[in-house]
Order: C-alpha cells, then sequence, then structure tokens
C-alpha cells in the first residue's frame, strides 16, 4: 500500500526542482508556526474559560469514571459490530436480489436498497422507538438501535458490493461458463471473492459510519459511549473536558478501523508482489 | 450418445446474428469433423470471434441453429452448463481466475463441475501443467505468470475437463511476440493428438502448419474455405486476395 501511494503521488506531481523544493521548505516553515500558533491560542482559550480547571479533569483519575466509560466504549462495540455484521450480510443479499435476473425480486431489492440510503438513520431509529412499539412489538433498546443503524448501513453496502461485483472483468465470469460452472457457482466461487476483495477499503470506511451511528443510541438511552459520557457530563458539570476525551476514544476506534482496512487492502493487494520475492519467477 | 456419435461433432445452420444494427453472423453454415482443426481467419470485424464464441454459446444467436455431436444447443441452465463443460475454450486475455492459484485454476472446473476428488483432479492438474510446461509454477496466482504461461495454463485448465472440442479466441494475440511460439506449440501438440479445434488467429504460419482448412470470413460471411495450401496460395475471391496481400508485409 504504501508503495502505491508514493507511486500515486508521483503520478500526480513531477519530480520537484530547486525552486520548487525552496518553496515546499518556506511552506512547511509557514504551517508549523501557524500550527503552534493555532495551538497556542486554543490552550489560551481554555486558560481564559477556565477549563484547565482540576476540577473539570480530576475525576479522570478516578477508577470508576473510566469503568463507566468502558461499559459505555463496550456498549458502543457491540453496537456496532452487531449493527455491522447485520448490515453486511443484508446488504449482500439485497446486491444478489438486485442484479437477479428474476425481474420483480430485482425492483423490490432496488426499493429497498434506495429506501434505506436515502433515509437518514435517526429517521429510522425514531421508527423503531417511537412507531414500532404503537404496534405492539417491543424490543429492548440495544435492537431499537442496532436494527436501524444496520438497516441504514445496508443500502450503502448493497451498493458497495454491487460496484465490486460490476469490477470482476467479464472474462472471469465468461471462463467460468466455459468450464460449465452454474450461475449460483460463478458467484459464490468466482465473483464473489475477487468482489469483495475489491470493495474491501470502502466497506471499512462504511462500517466507520456504522461506529459514527450509535452515538445516536441516547434516543432510545441504551448505555453506548456517548451516552455514558452525557451522564458523567452531567454529574461532574464537565462538558468541554468530557467530550474532549471521548472525541479522543472514537478517533481512536476509527483509527483502528482504519488501519485495518490498510491491513487488508495491502495484504490483498500486494500479496502478489511479496510472494514474488519469496520465490522468484 | 457421444461415444457411438459420428457426424460432425460441430454444426452450423443458417446461423444469423445481429448486434443492433450491426449484421455480424450472415446465413453461417460450418461443419466441423471429429479431430478436424478449423483455423477462422479474416479482417478483425469479420465476425470470426462472434462466431467462435456462439458454439459454446457465450454468444446467443438471433436465428439458425447449432448442434454439438448432432444436439442442438441448450438455451440455457443445468444443460447448458453442462454442454459448455464439454467444449474447451482459450481466450484472448487468458481469464485465468486471478484470486486463484494455478493449481486451483486447473482443478477448479474437475472438482466443481465434474464432482472429482480433489486429490485425483490435483494429480491430473499437475500432469497436465507438466504437459504445458508449467508445473513449477503450480503454487503462484496468475498474475506472478507470463503472458505465455497464462495462457499455457488456460490451455491446461481446459482439459482438465476433457473436452471433446476447444475453441481457441485469438489465442495469442494479447502476447509479446516472444511468447507467441510457446502457446502455438501446445497447440499444435493437441491437433497432432486428434483434438477437434476451432481456432481463430492472425497466425498464419499456425494455420499452415497445423489447419485441415482454413475458413475466410468477411462483414459477418464465410467468403472461401479451402485447405491451407489451396487458400494462401491460390485464394478464389477479391476479399481473401486483398487481406492476404495487407498482412504480407508481417
Amino acid at each position: 500500500m504504501s508503495a502505491n501511494v508514493v507511486s500515486m503521488r508521483d503520478a500526480l506531481y513531477e519530480a520537484p526542482g530547486p525552486k520548487t523544493r525552496r518553496r515546499v521548505k518556506i511552506g512547511t516553515a509557514v504551517s508549523i508556526v501557524a500550527l503552534i500558533a493555532l495551538l497556542a491560542f486554543v490552550i489560551r482559550q481554555f486558560y481564559i474559560n477556565d477549563q484547565l480547571n482540576p476540577r473539570y479533569w480530576s475525576f479522570f483519575a478516578r477508577w470508576t469514571t473510566w469503568r463507566f466509560l468502558l461499559t459505555g466504549f463496550l456498549g458502543t462495540l457491540r453496537v456496532a459490530f452487531t449493527a455491522g455484521i447485520i448490515a453486511m450480510a443484508l446488504g449482500l443479499l439485497l446486491m444478489l436480489g438486485r442484479i437477479s435476473s428474476v425481474k420483480p425480486l430485482s425492483a423490490v431489492c432496488h426499493v429497498i436498497t434506495d429506501l434505506f440510503r436515502s433515509l437518514p438513520s435517526l429517521l429510522l431509529i425514531y421508527f423503531f422507538f417511537l412507531v414500532i412499539p404503537k404496534y405492539g412489538l417491543k424490543m429492548p433498546s440495544f435492537w431499537m438501535i442496532t436494527v436501524p443503524v444496520a438497516l441504514a448501513a445496508s443500502g450503502v453496502l448493497a451498493e458497495v458490493f454491487r460496484a465490486g461485483v460490476n469490477a470482476v472483468p467479464k472474462g472471469q465470469t465468461e471462463a467460468a461458463m466455459s468450464l460449465g460452472m452454474t450461475h449460483g457457482k460463478i458467484m459464490a466461487k468466482i465473483v464473489l471473492p475477487q468482489a469483495l476483495r475489491i470493495v474491501v477499503p470502502s466497506l471499512i470506511s462504511q462500517l466507520v459510519v456504522v461506529v459514527k451511528d450509535t452515538t445516536v443510541a441516547y434516543v432510545v438511552s441504551y448505555p453506548d459511549l456517548m451516552q455514558n459520557a452525557r451522564v458523567l457530563i452531567s454529574n461532574y458539570d464537565a462538558l468541554v473536558s468530557m467530550y474532549f476525551v471521548v472525541a479522543l476514544i472514537y478517533i481512536a476506534i476509527n483509527y483502528a478501523t482504519n488501519r485495518f482496512s490498510i491491513y487488508l487492502a495491502h495484504r490483498s493487494g500486494t500479496k502478489v508482489i511479496s510472494r514474488t520475492e519469496e520465490n522468484p519467477v | 450418445m457421444a461415444e457411438e456419435y459420428a457426424g460432425p461433432i460441430i454444426q452450423m445452420r443458417h446461423v444469423d446474428k445481429h448486434f443492433g444494427q450491426l449484421h455480424v453472423l450472415k446465413d453461417i453454415n460450418l461443419e466441423v469433423a471429429k479431430g478436424e482443426v478449423v483455423v477462422l481467419i479474416g479482417p478483425s470485424g469479420s465476425g470470426k470471434s462472434t462466431l467462435c464464441r456462439t458454439i459454446n454459446r457465450l454468444e446467443t444467436i438471433d436465428s439458425g441453429e447449432i448442434l454439438f455431436q448432432g444436439v442442438k444447443l441448450p438455451e440455457e441452465g443445468k444443460e447448458l452448463a453442462a454442454l459448455r463443460a464439454e467444449i474447451g475454450m482459450v481466450f484472448q486475455s487468458f481469464n485465468l481466475f486471478a484470486h486463484k492459484t494455478i493449481l486451483d485454476n486447473v482443478t477448479m472446473g474437475p472438482v466443481e463441475v465434474l464432482h472429482r476428488p480433489r486429490k485425483e483432479a490435483e494429480a491430473e492438474a499437475m500432469e497436465l501443467l507438466a504437459r504445458v510446461g508449467v508445473a513449477e509454477q503450480a503454487a503462484k496466482v496468475p498474475a506472478q505468470l507470463s503472458g505465455g504461461q497464462q495462457q499455457r495454463v488456460a490451455i491446461a485448465r481446459s482439459l482438465a475437463m476433457h473436452p471433446k472440442a476447444m475453441l481457441f479466441d485469438e489465442p495469442t494475440s494479447a502476447l509479446d511476440p516472444e511468447m507467441i511460439n510457446e502457446v502455438l506449440d501446445v497447440m499444435v501438440e493437441l491437433a497432432r493428438q486428434g483434438m477437434t479445434m476451432v481456432v481463430v488467429t492472425h497466425e498464419m504460419n499456425f494455420a499452415r502448419r497445423v489447419a485441415n482448412r482454413v475458413v475466410f470470413m468477411a462483414d459477418g460471411q464465410i467468403v472461401e474455405q479451402n485447405t491451407p495450401d489451396e487458400f494462401f496460395d491460390h485464394p478464389q475471391s477479391e476479399r481473401a486476395k486483398d487481406f492476404l496481400d495487407s498482412i504480407k508485409g508481417h
């Protein structure tokens, strides 16, 4: 992957000459100064508004604070993970339905995909929280957040998968057909494995969206990271410091998800090269 | 039925096909006997690739009929898949399964379609890979092989299905010049062993050396067909003469 990034840069920019090198140096110096100034400004504002006061930060030294945040963190992971799995399974089914040659099935899946894709997840959550219980279906708050988040993501994932299937060269299917493989086998053995490999990066960035969608869990009072943070905020009257820490945790979760996607793309993308190095042709 | 059948292995009768406005196959009549090597040549856009692809129904036809071993091609489903399993096909762009190793490429058909035990399929695949000279590449993935090697693997992949006939759709057109012969050598060997072959190619030396019959196409029609020596030395039609003149420089 890193090799790809470098080559992409080489493709976009020609090698810098002496003038450009000087300009790059000046630009680097200016931006470092600007960054330091910005950081100083932020710290100064914190200080002026008394946000550096120990009472806003001292409770982070207590184990109970972290235990409560950890509970929320696990709640977030549970919702995000379950919703992610459901969304991938449902997205795959919707995509397979949509590319089916059975017209009514394809049309229905098309409509469902577009519906889930275009509805805001908050609206879906309200639907499961406020509308469905009125008709007698009561579910635990875990499912009231997980299902709508999963549905919203499934629509997008169906399109991601479809893009992947379309990106598999037609010759792969033709070769499989010429061997006498049936439609279902070609999908399962030839097209889907390659399609999934192609869409791994977009798949994971969509899972980041799932993680972010779970923050709306407070609507249904599910104790996720965000909800627990809100409880702590009202307990300690510490808005800025708490959101600051929670933001760092979300960044960490999504950074981890991202690294994982890069790792996967790296593995599928450069496997060929690394294997060649092992036993050269 | 397959073993007893003695007539032409491939029969095309009054086959017509359009791509939108374009009439790509015009009243095609062609028979290929068992063990015969038929080479299709002609200018680009003459319909020779399309003709080749209609024989295992990778292209559908508008009218007329195509028979394989005396039986009309099924139109869809399991029957069509079963028929395709009996006809090998080698593509211009190799089309090896990019996510599978060379060995898995060759065992895919026998294991998934013929339901043969994997061990047995792998043993035969190794023999076939050795036969086409790429046995030591078995554990690699297609992208690690040269074009010539990939095309030889593609031939092995077809042979693993024990096809009754093989279609070659410009098998050397995507290859670097130095790799063309390694693929042609495999094809010559196949022809010697009595494989029924339909070959779309621009390799005139191959046609002269191996073909039992050369079929010349232009504008979707079969313009003339003859033994290679007759065709190359005494072409009958103006189209064929022009075509042969135009490629003489090569």
